[in-house]
């Protein structure tokens, strides 16, 4: 060899990852593809794929109903694509049969999860014309009248995930009802409001009619409930939509009547209304019907949160991919992401979610609403209880969070994600999920002992986000889902997740329950999420295997240290006392609360 | 002791102490030869703050006097003093922490800042706080014991048959920056190395640092050749290198600056391993920055972290305008470029930039992480720093009197010491599993390197430190943190030995700022230390019950 290798040398970039060869690679090329149940073959075909870290691969690709598959063939490189067609936002075909130059004729296939394939075809023949139509229509199945692949697929798993969230026994579980707040059926045909579920709390003392009303002057009839009731304090955290105020100022005395019902039930002296857009914002709303509550919601005090809308995180996201992918940057990385300002969006929905947390935990009642509720309050609401109540911080109850505040509560994941649909321009789609899965990351940083779960729960959900695998993340809201049968039809996310739960298990979990988590949510102090964000690219990429290895064999570990404590205890040995005390959780020499610093720039 | 003349206030009462991470606490302040002292005067309450003076980098202090005005001005708290006027000292640490003093009494005020200004910054090594330090649990260092570049020379027995001790240097006369006992190449004798050591800034000539048991190939380090600009020889100087490679093709040298550089350096009489004369050498050029650029770096960065200010929207570009992880970033490629020569290209090396005692030793010491399971060990990484940074002649002293606070003038300071433990960090985030040792070691040599109760890092060189007895008369840092007591805190409960080189990924998009130790005296850092801590006895407790 002339000169030492390549990574730390020059631009260059060889990391193949080198293979033995083996003479009949070329007919087992796809052998080794274990297709889902319900996965069936559409088309193989000889391919190139050009990849950005390896240049040009030889191979060959399979398409399926659920995925795309590419494997090399070179006995040198060996370069693996699984890509479920879910991910795929959008097919392009690139050059023409005219064009010139070497791999300039192929496909261009943007995905919704921070990448982008390409592969080249022959140029003879029309080569591309079937794979690229098969492509189009088994990627955007809505768009065709096909059903998504989770219609499709015969997976069976020990565990049923439909079962992990019961509205009634959550609100059992908070300690609902009481007193102060009921639980109603009222909206168990979705006549009330069509994005919200069956299930709602409300004040006791308000009455069916009340609601009513009240519905017709919030935006979509998304009226005040609870979402979380402190157990001591009994404070709640209550979402709604923005009220149908417009120009002329209208009010509406149930709506407010309603807010101060909310307010006694705990006697909160002011009730506190986070509005979470930029006051801007919710003024220029007024011109479309919306607006903000005003002084005449006596008791009550309107705090402006300053979170951006849908439009902006999208085009905040696209920024930060076209500083990732394919090629990472180099020379000025931190004011690039800087000027993508995706960390100071997380910043913002953090900070705000803490505002409410503090708020609610000091014993003050709060609403929540954006412009309909779905978006930024989703991510508000569900970030406040997470630091509030341990319970969403284990495996089971984060799964909960995300079925309560999210999907049962209507944010339109299939508008916002746009599956099985071919319009990759629609100006609904938005990453406002991944973004609350970026700041439960950044709080599991922050905590890493506080939370159940691992970061590999996290990609896992941002994978099926997409994929269309599970039934779990599709369609807008609860009455579309039952008009589609999902829970009949498809299967659950949390059905693959429950039957393997040592994969998402964090080994250093120490329950606390009682403790509220305040993440700091300063620039300083919040990071990309590399290992997601920039995961496709190999460079980058961490040693994680051995990593994950090690935390399996902890993981074990524990759960033996624990069952012989258990046994210990039985046996009512001396020694148990003492193992007891040094190692079970112990809140009172555990660090303190996270007084947080509140100094977050409204 | 001389200290009284400096001390015209020794002892206040009612101060109040604001630090951070503690609520803010009266009592009183008491300063010594060495130390500040600070006693919690509330019964029951004995906390106290004592302060190597050492540590101290800047004050700043502002009185004012408020005789006459007392009645109008008396705030809360304040009534009870006689005296209308105080001060306050604010005073900045070469650990990044920010204490301040409210002081009642302009002239004690005035007398106290003046004795921490003094006393702060001793020239005199032996009046140093090591040579007063008498810890009970320890004993101080043998007078005879091995170096531990004689210890590595005999732990690597596979050296033996081509590479020989040479105590040339016993008397500090070829190099007085080197140690006594240094590696050389069998086949070259002493008078050799005395006239190598002569075409060599400050004598350093090539010396073995690093044997690589794979392949047996070696890293040695030196200063630059003295070529000059009538591109001068020296027979000898060729002769060793060609002994290194042996019967080898070829050999590296990395030099740690552009090519550019180095031609400028013959015009004051430095200079470059020529391709005519050095035929099978090639060599590479890295430009690293050091000196005052690099504590130029620092004084950025840490103006940054430290920014109270609550407008943060800058403040990825301020990090990225202080240039400290493009610094990181250049070390940890160098350093990788290095182990590739070494342990992927399977050739020797040779290290140097002009004077030899700074990036050079900054690299080697990387790359050996890099390369070689031994080094990451809790033990094998302290033996490493002896080898490599405090017997290979780092100035400590003068690259660490001040740190990034100081009013002073820059000298010779430059935070290079602390780059080196920034980008070991960077080594362990990325692999979490592969260093021995713990985050609170980095963070407790970084604190050390500055300011320390033990004489490790006092003087610039093994000479100066043998002159002033530094051996004989203080304690040595590297022992006592292998004390039993001290070991746990400093080991990685999740290390899980691997023979497999480490290469770190220099993407920045994969470093981090160290914000362990940049951000040290905030509550969330202290919050993940203490869960570090937590996960540690965790870790360590199943452990324990696992075996039994």
């Amino acid at each position: 060899m002339a000169s030492p290798v390549s990574v730390y040398n020059s631009n260059n970039l060889d990391s193949h990852i080198p293979n033995s060869p083996r003479d009949s690679l070329k007919m087992e090329l796809l052998a080794d593809v274990t297709l889902l149940p319900g996965e069936d073959r559409i088309i193989d075909k000889d391919i190139i794929y050009i990849c950005p870290f390896n240049g040009a691969v030889k191979g060959k690709v399979l398409i399926t109903n659920f995925r795309v598959y590419f494997k090399s063939s070179d006995a040198d490189v060996t370069v693996t694509l699984d890509v479920p067609l879910g991910a795929i936002s959008r097919v392009e075909k690139m050059g023409g049969a005219s064009s010139r130059g070497e791999n300039s004729y192929g496909l261009e296939i943007t995905c919704k999860d921070m990448r982008n394939l390409r592969f080249a075809l022959k140029q003879e023949g029309h080569s591309r014309r079937d794979i690229f139509e098969l492509l189009f229509r088994h990627a955007f199945p809505l768009s065709h009248a096909q059903p998504l692949f989770a219609y499709s697929t015969q997976e069976k798993y020990p565990d049923n995930g439909w079962n992990v969230y019961k509205p009634v026994e959550e609100f059992r579980r908070q300690g609902l009802p009481n007193n102060k707040w009921r639980i109603t059926f009222i909206n168990k045909n979705y006549d009330l409001c069509d994005t919200y579920p069956t299930v709602l709390a409300v004040p006791f003392k308000s009455k069916e009619e009340d609601l009513r009303r009240v519905a017709a002057f919030r935006s979509r009839g998304r009226i005040p409930v609870l979402s979380w009731i402190h157990r001591e304090n009994q404070a709640v955290i209550v979402r709604c939509s923005q009220p149908l105020v417009g120009m002329s100022g209208k009010r509406n005395r149930d709506d407010e009547r309603y807010l101060d019902l909310i307010r006694e039930a705990n006697e909160t002296t002011k009730l506190t209304i986070y509005d979470a857009r930029p006051s801007v914002n919710a003024v220029a709303n007024k011109a479309t019907g919306g607006g903000y509550e005003g002084d005449e919601y006596q008791n009550a005090e309107l705090i402006f949160l300053d979170i951006q809308n849908i439009h902006v995180m999208r085009e905040s996201l696209k920024k930060l991919k076209d500083i990732v992918y394919p090629n990472v940057e180099e020379s000025h990385w931190l004011s690039s992401l800087e000027s993508t300002h995706w960390l100071e969006h997380v910043k913002l929905v953090l900070s705000g979610a803490i505002q409410v947390a503090d708020k609610v935990s000091s014993g003050s009642s709060v609403v929540v609403h954006c412009s309909d509720g779905w978006d930024r309050t989703a991510q508000l609401t569900s970030l406040a209880m997470l630091m509030l109540d341990s319970h969403f911080r284990t495996l089971r109850g984060f799964q909960v969070l995300i079925e309560k505040e999210w999907i049962s509560f209507g944010h339109k994941f299939a508008s916002r994600i746009g599956h099985g649909d071919k319009n990759h321009a629609d100006q609904d789609r938005s990453p406002i999920f991944v973004q609350f899965i970026d700041c439960v990351w950044q709080m599991t940083k922050q905590f890493p002992t506080a939370f159940e779960f691992n970061e590999h729960l996290l990609l896992t959900i941002l994978d099926h986000l997409y994929s269309c695998r599970f039934g779990t993340f599709l369609y807008n809201c609860e009455s579309a889902r039952d008009q589609h049968e999902v829970r009949l039809k498809t299967v659950s996310l949390w059905s693959l997740v429950n039957s393997k739960m040592e994969l998402y298990l964090n080994p250093f979990y120490t329950p606390e329950s009682g403790r509220v988590l305040y993440p700091v949510a300063s620039m300083r102090h919040l990071e990309l999420w590399v290992t997601y964000y920039i995961r496709w690219n190999p460079r980058i990429r961490q040693q994680q295997s051995p990593v994950e290895q090690r935390y399996k064999e902890l993981l074990a570990l524990r759960d033996e240290y624990l069952k012989k404590l258990e046994q210990l205890q039985l046996s009512g040995s001396s020694t148990s006392s003492h193992l007891t005390n040094s190692s079970a959780p112990n809140p009172s020499s555990s660090p303190s609360q996270q007084y947080t610093h509140l100094q977050t720039p409204l | 002791m001389e200290f009284s003349e400096h001390i015209k206030t020794a002892n206040v009462e009612d101060v109040e102490l604001r630090q951070p991470l503690h609520p803010p606490s009266r009592g009183t302040l008491c300063i010594t030869g060495h130390h500040l002292l600070f006693s919690d005067r509330e019964e029951g309450s004995s906390r106290q703050v004592l302060l190597l003076l050492r540590n101290i980098d800047a004050i700043e202090k502002s009185v004012e006097n408020l005789l006459g005005y007392t009645s109008f001005f008396s705030h809360a708290g304040h009534s009870e003093r006689t005296s209308g006027s105080s001060g306050t000292i604010t005073i900045k640490c070469k650990d990044l922490r920010v204490l301040q003093l409210d002081i009642p009494g302009m002239e004690q005020c005035l007398n106290i800042a003046h004795s921490i200004e003094t006393l702060s910054c001793l020239d005199n090594v032996s009046e140093m706080y090591p040579f007063f330090y008498r810890p009970t649990d320890l004993n101080p260092q043998s007078h005879r014991g091995l170096s531990a570049m004689e210890t590595y020379y005999g732990q690597t027995k596979e050296l033996h048959e081509r590479w020989r001790l040479s105590s040339v240097n016993r008397a500090y006369s070829v190099c007085p920056s080197y140690p006594p006992a240094v590696i050389v190449p069998n086949s070259t004798d002493d008078d050799v190395l005395k006239r190598v050591a002569k075409f060599r800034q400050g004598g350093r000539f090539p010396v073995l640092c690093y044997y690589h048991r794979k392949n047996g190939m070696v890293i040695m380090r030196s200063s630059q050749p003295l070529t000059g600009a009538n591109r001068k020889r020296c027979k000898e100087d060729e002769l060793l290198l060609q002994a290194v490679i042996d019967g080898s093709d070829k050999g590296y040298i990395i030099d740690t600056r552009s090519s550019q550089q180095v031609q400028q350096a013959r015009i004051t009489g430095g200079g470059f391993e020529s391709k005519s004369f050095y035929d099978r050498w090639k060599r590479l050029h890295r430009q690293m920055e050091k000196g005052k650029a690099l504590q130029e770096s620092l004084i950025k960065l840490v103006e940054a972290c430290s920014d109270e200010s609550h407008n943060m929207d800058r403040w990825l570009s301020k990090l990225e305008n202080s240039k400290w992880l493009s610094h990181v970033q250049t070390a940890l490629s160098t350093a990788g470029l290095l182990a590739e020569c070494v342990e992927r290209d399977g050739h020797s090396a040779l290290v140097h930039g002009s004077e030899g005692t700074d990036c050079s030793l900054l690299i080697s010491t990387l790359a050996q992480l890099i390369m070689d399971p031994c080094c990451r060990t809790l033990e094998g990484f302290l033996g490493l720093l002896e080898r490599e940074w405090v017997e290979a002649g780092h100035p400590f002293q003068q690259r660490c009197a001040h740190s990034a606070y100081s009013h002073a003038r820059l000298q010779q300071e430059s935070p290079v010491f602390l780059l080196l433990l920034d980008c070991v960090w960077q080594l362990w985030r990325q692999f979490p599993l592969a260093l021995g040792f713990s985050e609170a070691l980095l963070l407790r040599l970084a604190t050390e390197v500055y300011a320390s109760d033990y004489g490790t890092f006092l003087c610039n060189s093994d000479q100066e430190r043998s002159a002033l007895g530094v051996k004989e008369n203080t304690y040595c840092l590297f022992r006592a943190l292998l004390r039993p007591t001290e070991r746990d805190i400093y080991l990685n409960p999740l290390y899980e030995p691997t023979e497999l080189a480490i290469w770190p990924s220099v993407h920045p998009q994969s470093l981090q700022l160290w914000k362990g130790f940049f951000l040290r005296w905030t509550q969330q850092t202290r919050h993940l230390e203490e869960v570090q801590e937590e996960i540690r006895n965790m870790v360590i407790e199943w452990g324990k019950l696992a075996l039994s």
